[in-house]
């Protein structure tokens, strides 16, 4: 789109009509502007441009705040006390510190992905150019980078192109952070509006990065059917070196895998993952292995099957180096973020590196040129193999009954352990020769260790549950499609029609991190529930790699179960963490595709026609992280809901909907310009819930939208009060909120509804053409 | 109090989607295996039927063999003071979504086509009857189709029985076809107009005639008549056609009217065979897209199914992206595949004649209602791979639309020579220039521009 400038410089210059002496020529910048499509209001908003529409939805759904600490402990002045209203030295309250909380750890999250974003690029550009096109797609995608389009402006082609996009970003983040400094904003809906904006930089980061690593790297290009990716520790080959990425930035490993490939070892060797770098290995290479999510970090290592680590940023285990110094596994630190104290061996010779790592003479090395990463990381797993033999820490069942009697019986373990498992009886039961319930542990831990941080005797208890979980572990054998990146234009398209027909009643997208509070099965059941209703359903990240982890009653996984296109009951992967805008991609393209909207710099209406119109949900079931907060985030300020599991609650607030006051559900009829009441849909913004089953019911209720057609509508209900009689045994008592004409009633249920209209005293309303926006009022031409 | 208080399992459109693989089903009624079954929906007097009557013709559910495949028949008789047999093929479709409500009951494809399964598990719940499924059928038909008064309903396993009435389905779903495809624009007073698209293309607005189906190529005539009797408010209802303004174009005063208020003056006037002037507006989710091709003077076809670039270089993304949105688009025109069977497809452009293009597997679609001639004269992309071969093509086969060139072909050497003119632009300016007699003299000139931005000019019509 832009080029820098242009300097010219001529001493003298002679032609029949010109004597030209001493001419300078410069342009600051040239902007290629043959994007036919008019420029919106809000091209590159800043942080309060988008104010108005952020207040519009956080007034719908105000914050509701659970402050997980009372206290601020940010400025010398404190500790301030803020319980019951108290106001702390700089003047905030509790409500203003719990949003200016979300605001960090969305900028964070933001910063992290931007960050991301700008290594792989700047890195991409190194080696490639500033010309290397974007082709995220080939024909079947037309829009290329939607949210791009739709908050810059811009419309990248080139790997140039994202440059400048990022510079938006990096300004941003800075301007976000900065307005979090103490003594500052005092508003907490102010701060809320600022995290939202932060959630918007943040799906920019994430596209950036993924539209640029699918480019060069060849990624599946929006293919429904990229290949299924063999997951779980049983699908390692033992006999093999193995060489373990964990994190989130591929360049490392695309280091290690070319080099496996350029000397033809790549059948020689195993190249495993976890988190978003395995997601990432296996859209570059189908023969990567995904081990699983940030969970298995621990049960991979002390397993012994790793022979070289490779860590590189985000959600990596800060033990992680510690824990493969006691397996004898070498370590490469990969990336700037996360040098682990190592000594920078860049600039040395390769020999020199693979040898002080085999002879152990240290633990690890940082190296920040991917290149030399792949060879260090490939010469030493070669040698480093045959010496270490797997070696594993795990005790055997014997040391286990031993150390087991050992046990104070103090509870520590379980009072730390955040999914409150009953660890104690199971050492207890250990300690009489009975491993049954720490091996059921095994299922529902999800591999902190803090269990073994507060045991007072220092019972290496993780270690134990892995044990005796041990033949569960290494049958671990399953398959994760691999990331597809976007969704084709034309497969949105296709879904159009159904969608409107009620075929598809929602889209639900299973994604971000594995903090789960009872194992990843919930993620599958949630998942596989909705397939088979013929919604469709989107997955990424840690949640992809869950959803793909357990079997049908015919042996298949999810990926198998399901076909991987945008349709009714498919199940699409979309990728890893930054590929999450490929989700939000979606929606802003049916804006585009059905409606031919304008995307560019058009934000807030966008986002209108999204949060009326298109029946998406979000879980995060799992989600731990700033990063997952700022996800969530970019999805808010869409107006698309996310719903967290137990865990979530520690993000401090919930956005929650007032069913119970009419006034907060009135919407314009764009045909009209009257007001129109149109219920509780969607209920919640953010919202937190406990179990699978309430997240099912939950999840139906918020694919509701004020346009649905009658025929969605009545489908949307069968759903929601099938799921709400099923797991709380009960119609829901809200069903007539939902009801605009005696058509939306489900064909089923007439007479059962209509006997609650009645008593409700309901009355018939209009499906309008709906709208948050009074410019969107289309006044009647004549 | 529910609906089906009495049914062993469960019913409701939770269960659409309920697959029953082999191992798990009780009985397999139809299917590929069998070479006669049917569903099939006649129109009768009030007097002839006994309402809610369920009948079966030979073993019932609870004595056919379990995991076997038997020939089966549906034969649902109905009447009403607004049924008549043009809804027969309407209320016919719905035997599918009904049957398929019910938990443990898998019913694929339609008329001579049914392929049903019954789930083992549904059977030991107690769905062992017909009946059960007939009260199903039967309530829910009157509940959602309230213009039926009274039906009734046979289930066949008997084999010979199965034959029989096959025999007689099959004569009535060709007399109803042939019907169908016979009836034309020009005799019905009445269209029908679609906004469910609305839902997101809040300006698009189909107009369905027994002619045209809606651009998606889920909705009939038919369908669209029974639509708007059982829900006159909702988003399917009734145009009176009014004044025929234009026979040629397809113009009339009642769709005029009616677009007008429906898209709030958007759109205020539209033809109904061609894809020019006034075309019909094209939403999202059409199924194809009729393109024009400038130097070809045709049209070429592409469907979404379609995955490469068709023969002017765009793919279908692209291309459905030029004329989608609910706007009127000259010579972009979303289409479904079952308009291109009507004999008013395109017409006023020349219909078949004017088509030059399309993908191969629409050519197989639709092959037995192209003339014979069309077989021939339209390229696929196994024909040509750009408008040049296309060029040959056309040419090779005498297609109609070369004669629309003739006039054109004189001034092909023209537009090149402006073509030469440009790249040699420079030079000759400048020769012209000098012969004004002055000269430019910089110096020291510093010139600086904060921004250039490069626009690309709208291409002259």
């Amino acid at each position: 789109m832009t080029n820098k400038g242009l300097r010219v410089k001529a001493k003298e210059l002679k032609t029949d009509i010109a004597l030209v002496k001493g001419l300078e020529l410069s342009v600051g910048k040239i902007i290629d502007d043959t994007w036919e499509e008019p420029m919106g209001p809000t091209p590159m908003p800043h942080i309060a441009t988008l104010r108005d529409w952020d207040m519009k939805l956080l007034n719908k759904y105000k914050p509701f705040y659970m402050p997980d600490c009372d206290l601020c402990c940010l400025c010398t002045y404190g500790k301030c006390d803020l319980t019951a209203g108290k106001r702390g030295a700089c003047g905030l309250n509790i409500a203003d510190q719990s949003s200016r909380i979300v605001l960090i750890a969305c900028s964070i999250g933001a910063a992290t992905h931007t960050g991301h974003a700008r290594h792989v690029v700047d890195h991409l550009i190194e080696e490639y150019g500033r010309n290397y096109p974007l082709d995220v797609g080939g024909f079947n995608v037309d829009v290329e980078a939607p949210v791009t389009r739709l908050v810059t402006g811009i419309k990248p082609e080139t790997l140039g192109d994202l440059d400048e996009v990022l510079t938006y970003c990096e300004t941003q983040v800075t301007h976000l952070l900065s307005a979090a400094h103490t003594g500052q904003e005092s508003n907490n809906l102010d701060f809320e509006s600022k995290a939202f904006h932060a959630g918007r930089v943040d799906q920019v980061g994430m596209e950036v990065a993924d539209i640029a690593q699918i480019s060069v790297f060849n990624f599946p290009k929006a293919d429904p059917e990229a290949p299924l990716i063999e997951m779980g520790l049983g699908t390692i080959d033992n006999a093999k070196p193995v060489i373990c990425c964990i994190g989130h930035n591929v360049v490392p490993s695309v280091g290690i895998i070319d080099y496996m490939k350029a000397n033809k070892l790549d059948s020689k060797l195993e190249v495993v993952g976890l988190c978003c770098t395995a997601i990432d290995n296996s859209r570059y290479f189908d023969r990567a292995k995904i081990v699983g999510p940030i969970s298995w970090e621990l049960r991979v290592i002390r397993s012994g099957l790793v022979d070289v680590l490779v860590l590189d940023e985000q959600c990596v285990r800060t033990d992680c180096a510690l824990e493969a110094e006691r397996i004898n596994a070498p370590v490469i630190a990969a990336s700037e973020k996360n040098c682990i104290g190592y000594k920078n061996r860049t600039n040395d010779p390769v020999d020199e590196i693979v040898n002080d790592l085999v002879s152990r003479k240290v633990p690890g090395v940082l190296i920040l040129d991917p290149e030399k990463v792949g060879e260090v990381a490939v010469r030493v797993a070669q040698k480093v193999a045959p010496m270490r033999k797997k070696l594993s820490i795990l005790p055997s069942e014997e040391e286990i009954i031993k150390l087991a009697k050992t046990c104070r019986h103090c509870n520590l373990c379980q009072r730390s352990c955040p999914q409150d498992l009953e660890i104690p009886a199971a050492i207890t039961a250990a300690a009489e020769g009975n491993l049954k319930p720490l091996t059921d542990l095994y299922e529902e831990c999800i591999g902190c260790g803090r269990c073994e941080e507060a045991c007072p005797v220092k019972l290496q208890i993780h270690s134990f549950i892995l044990k005796a979980g041990q033949k569960y572990m290494l049958e671990e054998t399953n398959f994760c499609r691999a990331g597809r990146g976007a969704v084709q234009d034309i497969e949105i398209r296709s879904a159009g029609g159904p969608i409107v027909l009620g075929e598809i009643p929602g889209i639900l997208a299973a994604v971000g991190c594995a903090n789960y509070p009872h194992g990843g099965k919930d993620v599958y059941d949630i998942c596989r529930e909705f397939a088979q209703r013929r919604f469709i359903v989107m997955t990424s990240g840690c949640s992809a790699m869950s959803a793909g982890s357990y079997r049908n009653e015919e042996g298949q996984t999810l990926y198998e179960e399901f076909p991987g296109s945008f349709e009714a009951g498919g199940v699409l992967n979309v990728g890893s963490c930054v590929s999450n805008p490929h989700i939000a991609g979606a929606a802003i393209k049916v804006a585009s595709i059905f409606a031919k909207r304008n995307l560019r710099g058009n934000y807030e209406e966008i986002a209108d026609y999204i949060h009326n119109r298109i029946g998406a949900v979000g879980l995060a079931w799992g989600a731990y992280s700033q990063k997952a907060a700022s996800i969530a985030s970019g999805f808010w300020s869409l107006g698309v809901p996310v719903l967290v599991g137990p865990h979530g609650s520690k993000y401090r607030r919930m956005l929650m909907g007032r069913s119970d006051k009419p006034e907060n559900w009135e919407v314009y009829d764009a045909r009209t310009g009257d007001t129109v009441n149109v219920g509780p849909a969607p209920e919640h913004l953010f919202q937190t819930v406990e179990t699978p089953q309430e997240a099912m019911v939950a999840i139906a209720k918020l694919c509701i939208r004020p346009n649905d057609t009658w025929k969605g509508r009545s489908i949307k209900l069968s759903h929601y009060i099938d799921l709400h009689k099923r797991h709380y045994g009960r119609m829901p008592k809200d069903i007539h909120q939902f009801v605009r004409t005696m058509a939306d009633v489900p064909v089923t249920m007439k007479d059962e509804i209509k006997d609650i209209l009645e008593a409700k005293g309901w009355k018939e309303t209009v499906i309008p053409d709906p709208t948050m926006l009074p410019r969107m009022i289309r006044s009647k031409k004549e | 109090m529910s609906m089906f208080e009495d049914i062993p399992v469960d019913v409701g459109v939770i269960y659409e989607g309920e697959r029953i693989r082999r191992n798990n089903m009780q009985i397999e009624l139809g299917g590929p295996k069998q070479p006669a079954k049917f569903e099939l929906v006649r129109a009768k007097k009030m007097d002839e039927i006994e309402d809610e009557k369920v009948t079966i013709i030979g073993p019932d559910l609870k004595d056919l063999p379990e995991g076997g495949n038997v020939p089966f028949g549906i034969l649902i008789e109905v009447a009403g003071k607004a049924i008549e047999e043009d809804l027969e093929g309407v209320v016919e479709r719905r035997i599918h979504e009904y049957c398929n409500f019910v938990e443990g009951i898998m019913h694929l494809n339609q008329r001579y086509d049914i392929w049903i399964r019954v789930s083992k598990k549904a059977f030991q719940k107690g769905l062992n009857s017909f009946t059960h499924v007939g009260k199903v059928l039967a309530r829910l038909y009157k509940s959602e189709l309230p213009f039926i008064e009274k039906i009734q309903i046979t289930f066949i396993t008997d084999p010979a029985k199965v034959k029989e009435l096959h025999d007689q389905a099959m004569d009535v779903y060709e007399a109803r076809d042939a019907k169908a495809r016979g009836m034309k624009d020009d005799e019905v007073d009445t269209f029908y107009g679609c906004t469910l698209c609305q839902s997101f293309a809040p300006t698009h607005m189909c107009v369905i005639t027994p002619q045209r189906y809606s651009n998606c190529g889920s909705i009939s005539w038919f369908d669209g008549r029974a639509s708007a009797q059982v829900d006159p408010k909702g988003p399917v209802f009734a145009i009176e056609k009014g004044e025929m303004l234009d026979a040629e174009k397809g113009e009339f005063s009642g769709i005029n009217e009616t677009i007008k208020q429906k898209t709030l003056g958007a759109v205020d006037r539209v033809w109904m065979y061609t894809g020019f002037g006034y075309p019909h507006t094209s939403c999202g989710c059409f199924e194809a897209m009729a393109f024009y091709i400038p130097e070809v003077e045709g049209y070429g076809i592409v469907d979404r199914g379609f995955k490469g670039v068709t023969v002017n270089g765009l793919p279908f993304s692209t291309l459905a992206d030029s004329g989608a949105g609910g706007r009127q688009v000259d010579g972009f025109h979303g289409i479904s595949i079952e308009y291109m069977r009507s004999p008013k497809f395109l017409e006023a452009d020349g219909g078949w004649d004017r088509i030059v293009w399309m993908p191969q597997s629409v050519k197989d679609r639709v092959a037995e209602f192209m003339p014979e001639t069309a077989k021939t004269n339209v390229a696929t992309e196994n024909d040509a791979k750009t408008v040049d071969e296309l060029k040959v093509f056309l040419k090779e086969k005498n297609h109609p639309v070369l004669q629309r060139w003739t006039e054109e072909a004189e001034e092909v050497p023209e537009a090149e020579a402006e073509e030469a003119a440009e790249g040699t632009m420079f030079p000759v300016s400048t020769a012209t220039v000098s012969a004004g007699g002055f000269k430019i003299i910089f110096k020291n000139a510093k010139i600086h521009a904060e921004k250039v931005i490069i626009k690309r000019e709208k291409p002259k019509r």
